[in-house]
């Protein structure tokens, strides 16, 4: 852990923030323990601390350990508790529905509809993020599968991530168009297989996710080498250009996360592209 | 994510030996399995497969009955050392991840400290999950895992929810989480205090953590176990997470009875048996014991473990002995055969030096000390049946 001569980060600052930005700006979870070591967060912030601090500087984040478990109602409501009004939180979908369909998955939608219920209610929930393994390749069945999974969340703002690039199919666009559902934009390394980089607009609010280009780690299997990346300015500037001002003037509105926590680089590259576009006249906080 | 003060994974394979004998012969996934040794008296079920549980059938249930339960289960005898390889192996999945790893008392059930692992393997949820896909990839069983700031909140998550289902617990959640269980799903209630809670109508966690320490030591009587208890209904364990590589200090014996007993004879023959075993182990190591441990099984696959801790370490037979009994009276409490006597001496020490208070006291001390530097003496250079205390005769099998 860092002392004194830790070098804190630029803050946003409430002041500046628009609660009803047009683009909201965060990252994928925020209580991560060497966020603190790397100067994010204060020093000696607990767990139980960090979402407060988080939001000093964001106005949104993507819950990814209902990811790993379903939310349970009573601390997802707790959780919406600890962040100022008007905050959203996009949740993921948890791997029981998508990574590793369990046989009763169906009773699981009910859960986990009935665990996020809190952030509904309070129009705190900002998408539901339906992540797909890179292996879910379009095929037959799967298309099958992703269809009653949709049928299924209907009413939630759903957002869809694929991770393989045989999804990249104007008929799924099409399709996405008439539900309503959002296709999540990624950048990610430039690896065969992955989905590519595209800034089709499917629905009234776009959702994109930074997942750094580390090619290297990509397959390791070890978070912290898969998302151990920085995104340099001019990279972002190049991003905001072909990807983020088309889907802007496209949408209502827009979610942007970075995935690339080690080290709190998300932190510091969502802070870095508020600012940036900011400066290019895009409504973002 | 979690991230607390300690970020402890607990992983726990349910049904244990079924998970192990289906990894060995897939076909079993296709039908209800009961664990159970065939051929015996009596036999009673050691373990049984979520379909045979939903049937009815239940641990320690005699074979005959769950029979006529379920009349298609495979019924496959217990291969004790089958599930301590398979833990072992659990072990080392694990082990890459952090170097505070321990086995938990039963077999499939580790412990792992990951506090400060989070720029080598990233959040504790996901390194957790990572196991759990090793382990069901390469040793074809699937571990509950769970994360919380400390083993017996990790314990207990692992209980709770719906079968192979995950619970993250995170730092404050502790009351919210212990208030709905019930007392004797928490580790290390003792059985009186059990009843005496159930005398006063506090059957949840939450009903005793209403209570202040010192109602808690009127209703208990006793001042130690009154502050154990308001501890573990608020979620406090200090516990720590043993290294992987450490060896333990600990000695440990044990007993496997020829054909399942309740003959008190018998088992405290061999109790004694065990304790000669120890303590001649603990003198020639030069250490004392401030626990000593009782680990008993039952026929029926039931495991009981309770300890008693002396005033003083010791490493002399007689002394030994007395809070081994202690101890067995605790374990010792059904009506079901004993199978299976472990002695476990741990919290080890080199002898205290402080010389006793009382004359007459120090004499006996004395007096047992040559006793047993004599018996060893003797057993060492003529073998451990060259001389035997006579409660030990009605035991055969020396361990």
């Amino acid at each position: 852990m860092q002392g004194d001569s830790t070098v804190r980060m630029p803050v946003a600052g409430r002041a500046e923030q628009k609660a009803n930005a047009g683009i909201r700006i965060g990252t994928c979870g925020y209580s991560y323990a060497e966020w603190v070591e790397s100067g994010f967060y204060p020093a000696g912030t607990k767990g139980g601390e960090m979402l407060r601090a988080y939001a000093e500087h964001f106005s949104v984040t993507e819950l990814n350990y209902t990811w790993y478990q379903l939310p349970k109602a009573s601390a997802i409501e707790r959780q919406r508790k600890q962040a100022p009004a008007g905050f959203l939180f996009a949740a993921k979908l948890t791997r029981t529905m998508t990574h590793e369909v369990a046989a009763d998955w169906r009773t699981e939608v009910a859960r986990y509809r009935d665990g996020i219920r809190p952030l509904q209610e309070a129009r705190q929930l900002a998408a539901v993020l339906v992540q797909l393994p890179p292996e879910f390749g379009r095929t037959l069945n799967n298309r099958k599968h992703l269809a009653v999974v949709l049928n299924e969340l209907e009413g939630l703002p759903l957002a869809v991530e694929f991770r393989n690039g045989t999804w990249n199919h104007e008929r799924v666009f099409g399709e996405f168009e008439r539900r309503g559902v959002t296709l999540v934009a990624v950048d990610e390394p430039d690896l065969p297989g992955l989905f590519p980089a595209l800034n089709r607009v499917t629905s009234p609010q776009f959702y994109v996710r930074f997942h750094g280009r580390n090619a290297k780690g990509w397959r390791t299997g070890n978070m912290q080498s898969k998302f151990d990346y920085s995104y340099s300015d001019k990279e972002l500037l190049d991003w905001s250009r072909r990807y983020l001002e088309p889907m802007a003037a496209r949408a209502k509105t827009g979610l942007v996360f970075f995935n690339n926590h080690v080290r709190a680089q998300a932190a510091r590259n969502a802070l870095a592209l508020l600012r940036l576009l900011r400066s290019m006249g895009l409504e973002a906080g | 994510m979690l991230t607390a003060e300690r970020s402890i994974v607990h992983l726990n394979v349910v049904d244990f030996a079924v998970a192990v004998e289906r990894a060995l012969e897939p076909r079993l996934r296709e039908r209800p399995v009961i664990v159970a040794p065939e051929g015996t008296a009596r036999a009673c079920v050691f373990d049984m497969s979520d379909e045979a549980y939903r049937a009815g059938v239940r641990k320690g249930m005699p074979l005959d009955r769950a029979h006529r339960i379920i009349r298609d289960a495979a019924v496959l005898p217990p291969h004790l050392d089958r599930y301590e390889r398979a833990t072992a192996a659990l072990f080392n999945e694990a082990k890459p991840y952090s170097p505070l790893v321990e086995r938990a008392d039963e077999n499939g059930h580790l412990f792992l400290d990951v506090t400060g692992t989070g720029r080598l393997w990233g959040p504790p949820p996901d390194v957790a999950w990572r196991i759990r896909k090793t382990a069901r990839d390469s040793l074809g069983f699937d571990p509950v895992w769970t994360v919380a700031p400390n083993k017996l909140l990790a314990k207990v998550a692992s209980r709770l929810g719906r079968p192979n289902e995950t619970c993250i617990v995170e730092d404050g959640e502790e009351a919210g989480l212990l208030a709905p269980v019930p007392m004797d799903l928490l580790p290390g209630v003792e059985r009186e205090d059990l009843e005496r809670l159930r005398t006063l109508r506090l059957r949840k966690a939450g009903d005793v953590a209403a209570l202040s320490l010192g109602q808690l030591e009127v209703a208990l009587g006793l001042p130690s176990r009154a502050r154990k208890l308001h501890e573990l209904v608020r979620g406090i364990d200090r516990s720590e997470v043993l290294p992987a590589t450490a060896r333990r200090p600990v000695v440990r014996v044990e007993h496997t009875f020829a054909a399942d007993t309740n003959s008190a004879p018998l088992v405290t023959g061999a109790l004694y048996g065990l304790v000669e075993a120890a303590g001649a182990e603990l003198r020639e190591r030069q250490l004392a014991a401030r626990r000593i441990g009782v680990v008993l099984d039952y026929s029926d696959g039931v495991r009981v473990i309770r300890s008693a801790t002396p005033a003083e370490a010791t490493a002399s037979d007689r002394a030994l002995y007395g809070h081994a009994s202690e101890a067995l009276r605790r374990a010792w409490v059904r009506r079901v055969r004993v199978r299976h006597l472990r002695l476990v001496c741990d919290r080890l020490i080199f002898p205290p030096a402080q010389l006793n208070l009382f004359e007459e006291e120090a004499h006996d001390v004395r007096k047992g000390k040559g006793l047993d530097r004599a018996l060893d003496k003797i057993r060492k250079k003529y073998g451990l049946e060259a001389v035997r205390v006579g409660r030990t005769l009605p035991v055969q099998q020396r361990p």
